[in-house]
């Protein structure tokens, strides 16, 4: 229940106490977006947007209790890695094409790499990672990319 | 942290509430004035969980779904109550209905003959959202109900097994609630690890680790053998200086603190009441200890392995992990600026090693490099054996000199030099890597480990062989008490050097590297080196709670104040780590190491003591036995005489005493290693082989949609008037793809839930 209190306290005015009568109530993105947990993750609009029920960002309170719980220690990893795919598939194709790669390397470093560097990057995962070669990772491929990487349950995690 | 079961609980909650009430009312851009139609296609859009969220398709999608309405009115009937928005409307599935409603038919087909633990956790496996996953569970649960309704004699019992096991569930639901929110230091290590990231927090989890394993060494031999030895208090008439923190030895001689001052005695309160054997209790207290330690770490490490497997056949230059492994714990603003910016560089030397990758070097620079190697291995050895040879000889002349030196802090001067050896060495070897030059740079991590740890036990077993060798030999009353006064000498000295280091040298670092040699910067934090100097420490203690009883107790204080200061160290004087620590990996090295060097020589060392040391004659619960070990000998005579307990004489006598029964335990095990070891070799060849088929598979797939194109384009041309059957080829392409990788998904999911049973 603390997860409630947590979602109550981001719009007190919004979020009823008693949830019994079930109301239809979504706390919008941008308070979403203060939470302490996120407010500095770069994918953070993405995993609002993941979570929520439109996929506009604004989240209901089952939205935001499936959020924690897929990054909760004890998440199994394919659940993890199914939402990590989604997470990094930014056109919502079911595939990590390279435009979703340029996007995710392009927030993971701010600016800080050079166009070039960036494309030859996405090049370099591709070719490590695209296990049937058809040019964009699918979630097969994510997932067994993710397999060799143990770090992945304790990074792809978010304590409350 | 909120587990999943914590979650579940919430959704047992809510879910008690009446189904009538619990409605989500659908989004604005659902179809209007079809709230009971909207339950139903929700049903069915839960079925492939891919949600594409696609705005402007949703309403061509839209349409196609209120024409398949109509086919999914039958199954509105079994699912009266509970409306249900689209929530996560399925916008890929037009076309698939019946597939979907298949696939879902057979996913609640397999889920119901599963038992309900197993298809609470299939449920909770699928990654669909907590709505649909109620509603399954609830689909399954009323399909279920009705198949069971013919089976009535069963409901009894499985009734009450039913309650029992939810009452069960509930227990350890509040219990694992109630420890999560006394753990120790929640609050801390979230501040950590959103500054540091997971890396450092690996190093303060260790810690955690082992402050439970002294808290619980403490409580046993706290209950079991201290307390009594309370009860039968002997006199101490000796005089108390402060000094005794430091040198063990003085007024702690005769406390309980000591093994020499423990009696031999059977303690008996009233004459015909309960008696307590001493010399059982200390040794079976002791070695209970150990066993349940030797387990602990048997079990975590398992598990470590089998979910972190170092596997050096998989090694790959890393980018693809460095991309999609970003650390989401971080959370301070300023950490998350300097990770971007770490993981900038580190890209950039991943890209110029990947670019660098393909010049070979020459034969003469080969050569070169492994001279080098070879040198360092060389020095490093003979470093740590020159350091052995010196503790060793400092050791054996350490008596002459404290019996001509009266003053009682000169007990102190081994201590000191033992912990100078474990300070400077280190840092000796990490010179090592300006000149060495390794490919992979992990290889760097584990040499130096492997170097540092080689010094550590190298060091703990000279001392070793020679307290079991000289000291116990020499012929001093009571060298148990001195054994354990030396071992606690050694903790405290290193706990004080670990304080020093901690408050003067980092504290200096940082003002050099911020005043004065400003491109320096501040240091990280060297989590190799932290990890070992705790590994050195609680070997010391598993060795010293044989002979000094309390030592888990100082050893649990020491871990409680290294904690804090190491905790306020990290906030002033360090900055995040700028190169990807393969946490989990260095991890199971650590308890492998735990394990190995320092448990087994635990283990062995004691061995040692208590079959081949003759116990001293005045002092400690052992006094008068010729080895330690005939304590037992004689309770089993004692046991054998009378005759209620002969099963234990039987036991002790033919499968612990008998070499018969471990020859042929051998044998079994090393046959089981055998057949597993053959399993894992003829699954790497199923791997590679499955590895080379999804490979063809893809080739076949890009193959068949260029035919197909091809085709198209021809048919085009060859009909260049017919505009419909252009729109219609257009639309083709599309929904192609996502149509091959719904049906994909549908399979995948379905398969999941399959291989999920099985395994469960």
């Amino acid at each position: 229940m603390e997860l409630f209190y947590r979602y109550q306290d981001l719009a007190p005015q919004l979020v009823p106490l008693d949830y019994t009568s079930c109301p239809d109530v979504k706390v919008p993105y941008e308070l979403i977006g203060t939470m302490p947990e996120l407010k500095d993750n770069p994918f953070r609009l993405r995993i609002a947007q993941v979570f929520s029920e439109d996929g506009d960002g604004h989240m209901t309170l089952n939205n935001f209790l499936d959020m924690f719980s897929v990054m909760s220690e004890m998440a199994p990893r394919d659940l993890k890695a199914y939402y990590a795919f989604k997470i990094y598939d930014f056109n919502n194709d079911d595939y990590i094409c390279m435009w979703d790669l340029e996007q995710t390397v392009t927030k993971l470093t701010r600016g800080e790499l050079s166009a070039e560097e960036v494309s030859l990057v996405c090049e370099k995962v591709l070719d490590e990672a695209d296990g049937d070669h058809d040019g964009r990772l699918s979630l097969e491929d994510f997932q067994n990319m993710i397999l060799r990487a143990p770090d992945f349950l304790s990074t792809f995690h978010i304590r409350i | 942290m909120l587990s999943d079961d914590q979650v579940n609980e919430i959704i047992i909650n809510v879910e008690n509430v009446p189904p009538g009430v619990q409605n989500h009312r659908s989004s604005n851009l659902s179809v209007p004035a079809k709230s009971g139609v909207n339950s139903s296609f929700g049903m069915v859009s839960s079925v492939s969980g891919i949600d594409v969220k696609d705005p402007h398709v949703y309403s061509r999608r839209n349409d196609r779904k209120a024409k398949q309405l109509l086919r999914f009115s039958p199954l509105n009937e079994s699912f009266s109550q509970t409306h249900h928005s689209p929530d996560l409307v399925d916008m890929d599935t037009p076309c698939t209905s019946h597939e979907s409603i298949q696939g879902r038919q057979k996913l609640i087909a397999s889920l119901i003959p599963m038992a309900s633990r197993d298809r609470i956790k299939a449920i909770r496996n699928q990654p669909r959202t907590m709505e649909e996953k109620r509603k399954l569970r609830r689909m399954v649960d009323r399909e279920k109900s009705k198949q069971s309704r013919r089976i009535f004699e069963l409901n009894c019992c499985t009734q009450c097994l039913n309650s029992i096991s939810l009452a069960y569930r509930r227990c350890k639901n509040i219990l694992s609630e109630l420890l999560n929110s006394i753990s120790l230091w929640q609050k801390t290590l979230k501040i950590i690890g959103g500054k540091f990231g997971t890396s450092v927090l690996s190093y303060f989890n260790f810690l955690r680790w082992l402050l439970k394993f002294n808290i619980f060494s403490f409580i046993v031999t706290f209950s079991f053998i201290t307390i009594p030895q309370f009860t039968v208090g002997g006199n101490n008439a000796l005089q108390f200086t402060g000094l005794e923190f430091f040198t063990g030895a003085g007024y702690f001689t005769d406390t309980v603190m000591y093994y020499g001052f423990y009696t031999n005695s059977t303690i008996r309160h009233q004459s015909g009441g309960a008696s307590y054997d001493m010399q059982l209790a200390y040794i079976f207290t002791v070695a209970a200890c150990l066993v349940i330690c030797f387990f602990s770490l048997l079990f975590s490490m398992a598990r470590y392995f089998r979910n972190n497997f170092i596997n050096p056949h998989i090694y790959s230059r890393g980018i693809a992990k460095l991309i999609f492994c970003w650390d989401f714990t971080i959370t301070h603003e300023k950490a998350v600026k300097l990770k971007q910016k770490n993981l900038s560089t580190e890209i950039r030397e991943n890209l110029s090693e990947i670019l660098q990758e393909n010049i070979k070097l020459t034969l003469s620079q080969q050569l070169t490099h492994l001279s080098v190697h070879l040198v360092a291995w060389v020095v490093s050895t003979g470093v740590a054996i020159a350091c052995c040879v010196a503790v060793y000889y400092l050791a054996e002349n350490n008596l002459e000199f404290l019996k001509s030196h009266q003053n009682p802090g000169a007990v102190l001067l081994l201590p000191f030099v033992v912990s100078c050896i474990n300070l400077a060495v280190p840092r000796f070897y990490s010179m090592f890597g300006l000149v060495e030059h390794f490919e992979v740079p992990r290889q760097e991590v584990y040499v130096l480990l492997i170097r540092n740890i080689f010094l550590k036990i190298s060091i703990i077993g000279i001392l070793c062989y020679y307290w079991l060798h000289n000291v116990a030999l020499a012929g001093e009353e009571c060298w148990e008490t001195l054994i354990g006064q030396e071992i606690y000498r050694l903790l405290l000295m290193d706990f004080v050097f670990s304080l020093a280091d901690s408050f003067l040298g980092e504290f200096l670092r940082r003002i050099i590297g911020m005043q004065f040699i400003t491109s320096l910067g501040l240091q990280e934090f060297d989590i190799a080196r932290n990890v070992l100097e705790l590994i050195y420490a609680q070997t010391l203690v598993w060795i010293g709670t044989f002979f000094c009883p309390l030592l888990p107790f100082i050893q649990m204080i020491t871990l409680f104040i290294m904690f804090y200061v190491k905790n306020i160290s990290l906030m002033m004087n360090f900055q995040p780590p700028s190169k990807a620590w393969r946490a989990s990996q260095m991890m199971t090295f650590f308890i492998f190491l735990l394990f190995f060097p320092s448990f087994t020589g635990v283990l062995c060392t004691l061995a040692i003591t208590i079959w081949r040391l003759k116990p001293s004659a005045d002092c400690g619960p052992f006094r008068g036995l010729p080895f330690f070990i005939h304590s037992i000998y004689s309770w089993i005579d004692t046991l054998s005489k009378s005759p209620s307990y002969l099963w234990v004489v039987w036991i002790y006598r033919n499968l612990i005493g008998s070499v018969h029964f471990f020859f042929i335990l051998t044998l079994i095990v090393l046959i089981i290693t055998y057949l597993y070891w053959q399993i894992t070799e003829g699954r790497k060849i199923m791997i590679r082989l499955l590895h080379e088929q999804i490979i063809n598979e893809g080739k076949d797939k890009m193959f068949l949609i260029e035919k197909l194109t091809k085709l198209q384009d021809t048919e085009r041309r060859a009909n260049p008037s017919s505009l419909t059957l252009e729109r219609t080829d257009v639309e083709e392409p599309a929904p192609l793809h996502s149509r091959e990788h719904e049906a994909a998904h549908d399979l995948r999911f379905r398969r999941s839930v399959q291989e999920n049973s099985p395994k469960a």
